[in-house]
């Protein structure tokens, strides 16, 4: 634990004059006419620079469509999405290694892609690398590397992008639960230590409790936002405190409701 | 350590070992065989064992014939591979980057693919004279190529151009880092392939057009005809199949395979 990191108060943060992401009646419809099929509809937020915003919501709720509109790999059919700065960093659930590369290829490629030079790509890759705890590993390959290791290969790359926004669309949702544990605690601390701004998919909702600053619940078909919670819960968090449990009881009732509202229509 | 070398080498060798022997075998045994019969009926020329094909690559090379006449083939073949490769990377790239071609021609590819490239000698030996050879060795060998690269580009999954395009990867790093990369081993085996279409077809095309272009591998086999020596048409096909093997196990495998094992394909 290092206590030289004093809990953030994400309130100043989310009261911050500008809003870092702002996206605004966001609206996406996939295909056309009868077999249309509405995955968002009308989603607003906004976030504060620095802000970690958990977007938790079942499978088929559109949240994983709400990331990649964000991420620009895909377009709105209607309403806006603006980023304060360029190009966010993405990272998917599978790794997404580069298997003919290295770690630390993988981990400089975003780099060499917009021609940093060798010493300071170098120097980068040697201070993410031990970010992530994977520096004795530089010269591995992905498939000698657990599933744990690669993620954190991938978190490492992804940092690497220089992006102030990281995206994270279900990134240990395939981890086992002690390793994703880790992770939580590994990417709080690099959280706090690089003040990303970070959107966080999940279906896991103490996951989302435990990382977050704002828990944004969302209902399927058309995916639109529930609820948001404020977590104002000391960090660093365990999964298993008191006031984690607590406050994703009260987020599952909400989730149970919804789904069965749901049904019922 | 030397010998750890020699007892991999051997443990890696033997079952192929094993089938060359068998093969010499069964090639004597049929010898045995036809001699016997033919010479019940009194018929022709007994047929050359293995002993006898060996002996005429020695006398071959001994007069000079073989080793200059492997020289020329060799090196037909390194140049109309060379072109191929050339002529299916850049088709093939064509193929997968644009869609409107990939309708057009990537149906015509797989039919080029399945045409014998023999076809073309009549046609080539008409217009295209001492180019005939190299265009008949393009055309067997590029479609292997470029369907190499376009079914390896297939089997690339979506979330490496997700990750591409969210990187922002454009140009040239684009090409080298994601295309390239990411299509290599469906691209090697092409080129694997696309070596035994291209031996095929320059065999075909040095045995057809014969002597008017200098003495090749296949020459002496159709001179071995002509002359009716059949141990010279053994040795001749002898060397056609050591080269292609040659070629195929020195290059291409090892190439492939170390490929493979670098990703994780292949057990270390």
């Amino acid at each position: 634990m290092n206590v030289a990191l004093a809990p953030r108060p994400s309130v100043v943060l989310r009261d911050a004059d500008e809003a870092f992401v702002t996206l605004d009646g966001v609206t996406k419809v996939f295909g056309k006419g009868k077999v249309s099929m509405t995955a968002l509809e009308n989603v607003s937020l906004e976030l504060g620079k620095g802000e970690f915003v958990c977007i938790l919501g079942t499978s088929g709720c559109g949240k994983s469509t709400l990331l990649s509109l964000v991420a620009g790999l895909d377009k709105v059919t209607s309403g806006t999405i603006e980023i304060a700065d360029g190009r966010p960093a993405v990272m998917f659930q599978e790794p997404a290694l580069l298997p003919w590369l290295t770690v630390r290829r993988n981990v400089e490629l975003p780099m060499r892609l917009h021609k940093v030079d060798t010493e300071e790509r170098n120097k980068t890759v040697n201070r993410l690398l031990s970010m992530v705890g994977l520096i004795d590993f530089a010269d591995h390959r992905p498939h000698q590397l657990s599933g744990g290791m690669r993620q954190r290969c991938a978190l490492a790359r992804a940092l690497a992008q220089d992006s102030e926004l990281l995206l994270m669309d279900e990134p240990f949702a395939a981890l086992d639960a002690l390793t994703r544990d880790q992770l939580h605690d590994d990417l709080n601390r690099i959280w706090q230590e690089t003040g990303k701004t970070i959107i966080f998919v999940t279906h896991n909702v103490r996951e989302a409790v435990r990382l977050g600053d704002r828990v944004v619940l969302m209902t399927p078909r058309p995916g639109r936002v529930a609820r948001i919670w404020d977590v104002d819960i000391a960090r660093p968090r365990e999964l298993d405190s008191f006031e984690v449990s607590g406050l994703a009881h009260e987020i599952t009732a909400q989730l149970r409701a919804g789904a069965a509202g749901n049904g019922a229509q | 350590m030397e010998r750890n070398k020699l007892q991999r080498v051997l443990r890696a060798s033997w079952p192929r070992l094993v089938a060359i022997c068998l093969l010499v075998g069964i090639w004597q045994l049929l010898v045995v065989v036809c001699v016997q019969s033919w010479g019940a009926l009194g018929a022709g020329e007994p047929l050359p064992g293995p002993g006898d094909a060996i002996a005429e690559i020695g006398y071959l090379i001994h007069i000079g014939v073989l080793v200059p006449a492997l020289v020329q083939t060799l090196e037909r073949a390194a140049i109309g591979y060379a072109l191929a490769l050339a002529m299916g990377t850049v088709i093939g790239l064509a193929v997968v980057r644009i869609p409107v071609l990939r309708a057009g021609v990537g149906s015509l590819l797989a039919g080029l693919q399945s045409l014998p490239s023999v076809v073309w000698v009549p046609f080539a030996v008409l217009f295209l004279g001492d180019f005939a050879v190299y265009f008949v060795v393009i055309m067997g060998a590029f479609p292997s190529i470029a369907m190499g690269l376009m079914s390896s580009y297939d089997n690339v999954p979506p979330l490496t151009f997700s990750l591409a395009r969210s990187m922002g990867a454009r140009g040239p790093g684009y090409y080298r880092h994601f295309i390239f990369s990411a299509t290599l081993p469906g691209y090697v085996a092409g080129m694997k392939q696309a070596w035994a279409f291209s031996w095929r077809s320059l065999m075909a095309a040095e045995l057809i057009i014969g002597s008017t272009a200098s003495t090749g591998l296949g020459q002496i086999l159709d001179n071995g005809r002509t002359l009716g020596d059949l141990p010279e048409m053994f040795a001749a096909l002898l060397a056609i199949l050591i080269v292609g093997i040659a070629v195929n196990d020195l290059l291409f495998a090892p190439l492939e395979r170390g490929l493979l094992r670098r990703r994780g394909l292949v057990p270390a």
